[in-house]
């Protein structure tokens, strides 16, 4: 199983703030991800290395995806 | 310069005498407003004084945004010499002060001198009264606005202090509108000591603009575009909140006194709780995506909670029940207290304690001792007094290495973000030149999207861009940074509006160019104040860099002190400051700060 997790209005798009998938085969994260997904000021980090949409997604990888926030 | 009211008014407390005086085009050209205006304003009249004494100045200055019909321009600066650290002090604060200020015809009022008494400031358009607070004295900012906003009217700015800027604790705030704060460096602890318990502004004029017509246009049109932003429904819902999980997640969330960057208590107060919890929300004048959310404490009264008090009253003392967190920032509001040095000051005290340097017994996550703590230290008292000045003061008084969990930076308590794994965000704390606040640079975003462990000139060149543009442009204009920062409103808006305003062309390189001029006066001045600097002023907590994180996915991760050195090096040459931290002649004079320099020479440490 992959862990998909979103944080911030990432989750409110998603509607879920995490999820797992069972990959047959590896696949590119935007298809595990619902269409339209956000593509400008985001973050997406891939067992805690900078990844992206296109990134090739296993079973047993973490995926964390979340906006570029600012602190206040 | 059209869009200045191009008034300064200046009232002396000790002789009662009032002036106003006319704004130069040269400090309108070159400090733009805010900040910029305030630091000129303190390099010029401020020098070598006792921050608590009457030769101290109190300045609240507005921008030439501020008041307009744009997104979140209900802001104001106050400033002066902090005393809680000696250097340069100011803070932002949402309040319809800034607008009456304006609409009364001032972008700046300097209070100077000492009151021998209690008193208020009373401002209706061109009359100024010195009014007695006697009546006032001792209530907290709640009480305080009730009071004037009865016998004022409704339609009114007001800025107070509760009892703790009254007894000068040296991170007392300056309040408005019940929940916001602003002079984190003290600046109500400078109110107190000249007896001045509030300010109340009544303004009933037009703020200038160089075309009205076209402002409007540009008002509406910023509005609209925030509105229909992808962020802008979930910041509604959550506002800062939303930091609190991505902190936790990132291990940079402040727990037991920033040793941990993960809370195991996290989910039971996060942004989703908030939502869940919140009755309410509130925000500052001519804002469109209010972020203040207001949840019922503990005792069931309100309280407005965003992120950093939240952090700091939070995971910071090991407190998980999000109702009593409520319950601690309620508190801190209405004595007048910073919640984020507040919640560093009570995690100081906590540890201390646990590591048995003090002999009382307090605990992490106690509720009550904490409660207990707060109006201890808002009076002075028991063990207040140990942090009454603040964790530098308290580990001097306490010594056996307890500077090295002291979380500040130039005596200012560090905001509420743990930087073991964020090297970029640890010279952002420490170069900020208030001392550790978050609010001149937040790079912690971009340093995880990029190489989170690296310490690169990339790095440097981000945190130097995020200055000039948070702590240079948005602090003087000024405006909220948060409509550009939290849901992408575009920054190309900013020349426009400013256009509008004044009638003069800008472009970012020009704000830049400001940016860099009124960081080089801000380093001078703590220079100048100080009389001594070294290199060692801009270093983060030995904490980050010697105690490794425990726990989370950072277990193991610390700063690197010899790449932070190199780090810093960078910084200092890419502002053209020397490898002490000192701005160079030709850095001074290609900032238009001719002669600043000669008042430093000599006072290098």
């Amino acid at each position: 199983m992959a862990e998909l997790k979103f944080l911030g209005y990432l989750a409110g798009k998603v509607g879920k703030r995490s999820q797992e998938v069972l990959l047959e085969k590896p696949q590119r994260l935007r298809d595990l991800l619902p269409s339209p997904f956000p593509e400008q000021d985001i973050v997406i980090l891939i067992n805690q290395k900078v990844g992206n949409l296109d990134s090739m997604i296993e079973n047993e990888d973490r995926v964390v995806l979340m906006p570029m926030i600012s602190g206040g | 310069m059209k869009g200045y009211t191009g008034k300064l008014l200046r009232v002396n407390l000790s002789s009662g005498k009032v002036a106003t005086e006319e704004l130069s085009e040269e400090l309108k050209r070159d400090f733009l407003g805010g900040r910029g205006f305030a630091v000129k304003l303190l390099w010029d009249e401020v020098k070598h004084v006792d921050p608590l004494s009457e030769n101290n100045k109190i300045i609240f200055s507005t921008g030439p945004l501020t008041g307009q019909a744009l997104p979140s321009a209900g802001k104001m600066v106050i400033a002066s010499k902090s005393p809680l650290t000696g250097g340069y002090g100011d803070g932002n604060i949402g309040t319809m002060a800034a607008i009456h200020l304006r609409r009364a015809g001032y972008d700046v009022l300097i209070v100077e001198g000492k009151s021998p008494k209690p008193c208020y400031l009373l401002i209706e358009d061109g009359s100024v009264k010195i009014a007695d607070a006697s009546d006032l004295w001792g209530k907290s900012t709640f009480e305080t606005e009730d009071i004037l906003q009865g016998r004022h009217g409704k339609n009114t700015g007001i800025l107070d202090i509760g009892p703790g800027g009254e007894n000068q604790v040296r991170f007392a705030v300056v309040m408005s509108q019940k929940g916001r704060a602003g002079g984190r460096p003290g600046m109500g602890a400078v109110m107190g000591s000249k007896n001045l318990k509030a300010v109340v502004v009544k303004g009933t004029g037009t703020i200038p603009a160089a075309d009205p017509n076209k402002l409007r246009e540009l008002g509406k049109k910023g509005y609209d575009e925030i509105k229909a932003k992808d962020k802008y429904d979930w910041w509604i819902g959550q506002g800062t909140m939303q930091a609190f999980d991505w902190c936790n997640e990132n291990s940079c969330l402040p727990t037991y006194n920033y040793r941990e960057g993960v809370f195991e208590h996290s989910k039971g107060m996060d942004g989703e709780v908030v939502i869940k919890t919140k009755v309410d929300r509130k925000g500052c004048p001519l804002c469109n995506m209010q972020c203040g959310n207001i949840i019922e404490d503990s005792a069931g009264l309100r309280s407005e909670l965003d992120y950093e008090n939240v952090g700091m009253l939070g995971p910071n003392i090991g407190l998980k029940d999000l109702r009593q967190v409520a319950l601690l920032n309620r508190m801190a509001d209405e004595w007048g207290l910073d919640t984020i040095s507040l919640g560093s000051c009570i995690g100081f005290l906590m540890e201390a304690s646990e590591k048995g340097l003090i002999p009382e017994k307090v605990s992490w996550g106690d509720f009550e001792a904490a409660q207990k703590l707060i109006v201890d230290i808002g009076k002075g008292e028991g063990l207040g007094k140990l942090v009454f000045c603040g964790v530098r003061s308290a580990s001097e008084i306490i010594g056996k290495g307890s500077h090295r969990w002291a979380m500040q930076v130039k005596g200012l308590e560090i905001s509420a973000y743990n930087c073991h794994a964020c090297p970029g965000m640890a010279l952002s704390f420490a170069t900020s030149p208030i001392g550790a606040h978050h609010k001149d640079a937040w790079v912690i975003s971009w340093e995880i999207s990029t190489d989170r462990f690296s310490y690169n000139k990339e790095k440097v060149q981000k945190v130097i861009e995020l200055q000039r543009i948070r702590g240079g442009f948005f602090e003087s204009a000024t405006v909220c940074r948060l409509p550009w920062v939290e849901v992408s409103f575009g920054l190309q808006s900013y020349p426009e509006y400013l256009e509008a305003i004044t009638g003069n062309a800008y472009r970012w390189e020009d704000f830049y160019q400001i940016g860099d001029r009124i960081y080089n006066l801000m380093r001078a001045y703590w220079i100048r104040e100080k009389g001594t600097w070294s290199r060692q002023m801009d270093y983060p907590p030995d904490r980050w860099f010697e105690e490794p994180h425990s726990q989370g996915k950072m277990k193991g991760v610390k700063l690197d002190r010899g790449k932070y050195d190199q780090m810093l090096s960078l910084y200092y040459e890419l502002r053209g400051w020397d490898q002490n931290g000192v701005p160079t002649i030709d850095a001074f004079e290609k900032t238009g700060l001719k002669g600043v320099s000669k008042e430093l020479i000599g006072r290098n440490g």
